[in-house]
């Protein structure tokens, strides 16, 4: 494992950052399809999987490329697909596979401008609840991390395949163009030096073993045998017992669903990682996600340097939303504004939300294209600020 | 003479061998042809020597899928619908050491899984895939499929059905498939020869089965829901490969062709190419 990792400091992009990052995860299954603006991510790993004798194959589609690492991932290999736009319209269709089996999957989206194509080559950030909410059928939770930088690229990356194997579900990187294309430092340190989670396996014999825990919907760390193993294992669309067959009872229903809830939001103490910077004294808080990150808080320096109590908070897991992390600074602030690369107004909503009122939400969109300036953002501190 | 229930606590040799007791018996409505390619299957399998752990099976989404789906004794995968051959090909590569046997249907592979079905038998992925051809939409109630003859009243063609049927054993050879095969689902014997051959087969192996489906069919199209109606209606529109030449072209007209269309060992497939790839840049 360490071997496939090359140490050092590289000058590279967010979206080869990626594909170091799943490779030093233990990434060796890999299916894709071109599109703007991760196919640089796919062009790293055709050369650098096989090096490491990991299988990397362009599919015939985004359905097929889903379909295919959540096979593979059944088969025994941790598996990985991108996309953009588009193309993770057609992605949710093979996440509810993914999902409701309980596959350890690891898929990034790196976004841009929509709806529709959209701007392919700009940045956009409308698939916050695209990526949650989009599979059809409800009733799962869902994790999602969203990097800044090249190096959180890289490490969120690892992050995501190990939770994949901790909770037993697809994982999002939420990631977009601007942290896609971004061309910065990236530290990769000694294999050995990573905590990289392997595919638990079951302890009990076949006969004892229970492929999907429905009774005990709250638990993680839960072994997956794979095909060929011996466990016989049923993996399909249908509602499934407790086996893996397929069921039409209301109690069975009722039971999966919370199953696949359940392991999400009775464990959210393990799922909460936000930036937090200037909070202690601050009467204004700034949010803001991803590449956007970055104008947010050079505004909010800016703020700081003309004397205005304004901090900084980003959700690096944002799914799920980390609703008591937002409350706390809701607390403490008179209002809050939410910059994002939307006009729709996503991430505020999620705030508004999660703040139950008790500071005001404000929403600075955009459309995508360009990311926010620091100097529009100033603006519209300064401007809230004094009234 | 024993009672009726005792008749049915008997379980085959095959079943016990390979499938799973608790999901016996299967959800397919009487005098359906299903039955008849899992036997067929069952035979072909334990007449070459593979075992409930070298040996997956993969399914899709409709009649062909939900009544085979969990009755593997070994591993069972079953896909949405029609990403059969996108998850076979996750399958196989992660796992080239495994069988693996797909069964999917008119719907799933030449409908909304055509492409995935064309691009697999471009890699000539090493996998066998039974295609259960019934001419409609089962499982959903009757629906005009690809498959359905010009002029076919269904659910969704009640002035009947104006489009050609899709000839997937032609598409299969056209896209590249090592071997490709049709057959009726009488044709016992030379379906389990085709079957073994099929898995022995280095490459994507296709056989389509045309089954009788009395429930929607029968119903729908020929107006009946006798099995041996629909099963007569099969034999009198398939011609063997071999009669065919002596047909003039009106004569030939939605007839279904019956054979081996194609049987070739000189392609390699994705899976051992990948092998070689890796075998040529995988640094220790």
């Amino acid at each position: 494992m360490s071997s496939a990792v090359k140490p050092g400091k590289y000058f590279v992009q967010g979206d080869e950052a990626i594909a170091e990052g799943a490779i030093a995860a233990g990434c060796r299954f890999f299916a894709g399809y071109p599109i703007t603006p991760c196919s640089e991510t796919s062009e790293a790993l055709a050369r650098r999987l096989p090096e490491v004798g990991g299988i990397c194959l362009q599919m015939e589609d985004e359905l097929a490329s889903i379909h295919a690492i959540c096979a593979a991932s059944v088969g025994g290999l941790k598996a990985m697909t991108i996309s953009s736009g588009p193309g993770i319209s057609l992605k949710l269709e093979g996440l509810g596979w993914g999902i409701k089996n309980e596959i350890p999957i690891v898929v990034v989206d790196v976004q841009r401008a929509g709806p529709s194509n959209g701007v392919a080559t700009r940045v956009g950030q409308g698939d916050f609840y695209s990526i949650r909410y989009g599979s059809a059928g409800g009733n799962y939770g869902l994790i999602a991390l969203s990097p800044k930088s090249t190096q959180e690229a890289f490490d969120l990356t690892i992050e995501c395949f190990n939770l994949a194997e901790i909770f037993r579900c697809p994982v999002f990187l939420l990631a977009d163009e601007t942290v896609g294309h971004t061309r910065e430092p990236l530290v990769i340190p000694e294999g050995s030096s990573l905590k990289v989670i392997q595919r638990i396996k079951p302890t009990v014999p076949p006969d004892q073993f229970i492929m999907y825990p429905l009774d005990t919907p709250q638990v993680i760390y839960y072994p997956f045998p794979n095909i060929g193993e011996g466990y016989g294992i049923c993996v399909s669309p249908y509602t499934h017992t407790s086996k893996g067959y397929a069921s039409t009872s209301q109690e069975i229903q009722e039971k999966m669903a919370k199953r696949l809830v359940l392991k999400i939001i009775e464990n959210l103490d393990k799922l909460v990682r936000v930036e937090r910077q200037y909070m202690e004294d601050a009467e204004f808080a700034v949010v803001a996600y991803g590449g956007n990150a970055r104008p947010a808080m050079a505004a909010v320096d800016m703020a700081r340097e003309k004397g205005m109590k304004v901090g900084f908070f980003r959700p690096i897991i944002v799914w799920p939303f980390p609703d008591r992390e937002i409350s706390k600074v809701a607390e403490k602030v008179k209002a809050i504004l939410v910059c994002e690369l939307n006009i729709d107004g996503q991430l505020s909503r999620e705030v508004a939300r999660a703040s139950q009122g008790k500071a005001g939400v404000f929403h600075l969109g955009s459309g995508g294209v360009e990311p926010h300036f620091p100097a529009q953002i100033f603006n519209e501190i300064r401007r809230l600020y004094k009234s | 003479m024993s009672a009726v229930g005792e008749t049915l606590n008997v379980i085959h040799p095959l079943v016990s061998k390979y499938l799973r007791k608790e999901r016996m018996p299967h959800m397919a409505c009487p005098g359906c042809g299903i039955g008849q390619v899992v036997h067929a299957t069952l035979l072909a399998i334990d007449e070459l020597g593979l075992t409930t752990q070298d040996t997956v099976w993969v399914q899709g989404v409709g009649c062909s899928s939900r009544i085979t789906y969990s009755t593997w004794l070994g591993d069972n995968v079953d896909a949405h619908h029609g990403r059969i051959f996108a998850v076979a090909t996750g399958l196989k590569m992660a796992r080239p050491d495994l069988n693996f046997i797909l069964f999917t249907g008119d719907g799933d592979c030449g409908a909304i899984g055509g492409n995935h079905f064309i691009h697999a038998c471009r890699r000539n992925l090493d996998v066998t895939a039974i295609l259960f051809n019934n001419g409609i939409y089962g499982m959903t109630g009757g629906q005009v499929a690809p498959t359905s003859p010009i002029g076919a009243v269904t659910t969704t063609t009640p002035y009947g059905n104006i489009e050609d049927p899709f000839d997937m054993c032609q598409l299969a050879v056209a896209a590249g498939a090592s071997y490709v095969a049709r057959w009726k689902s009488t044709d016992f014997k030379p379906l389990i020869n085709s079957i073994k051959k099929g898995i022995q087969t280095k490459g994507l192996a296709f056989i389509e089965v045309l089954v009788q489906c009395p429930t929607n069919f029968g119903r729908y199209v020929l107006k009946t829901n006798q099995p041996q109606e629909v099963l007569k209606w099969i034999k009198e529109h398939v011609v063997t490969l071999k009669e065919v030449k002596n047909l003039r072209p009106e004569e030939r007209q939605g007839k279904y062709l019956i054979g081996e269309f194609i049987h070739r060992t000189d392609r390699s497939g994705i899976v051992e190419r990948y092998q070689e790839l890796l075998k040529k840049y995988k640094k220790d």
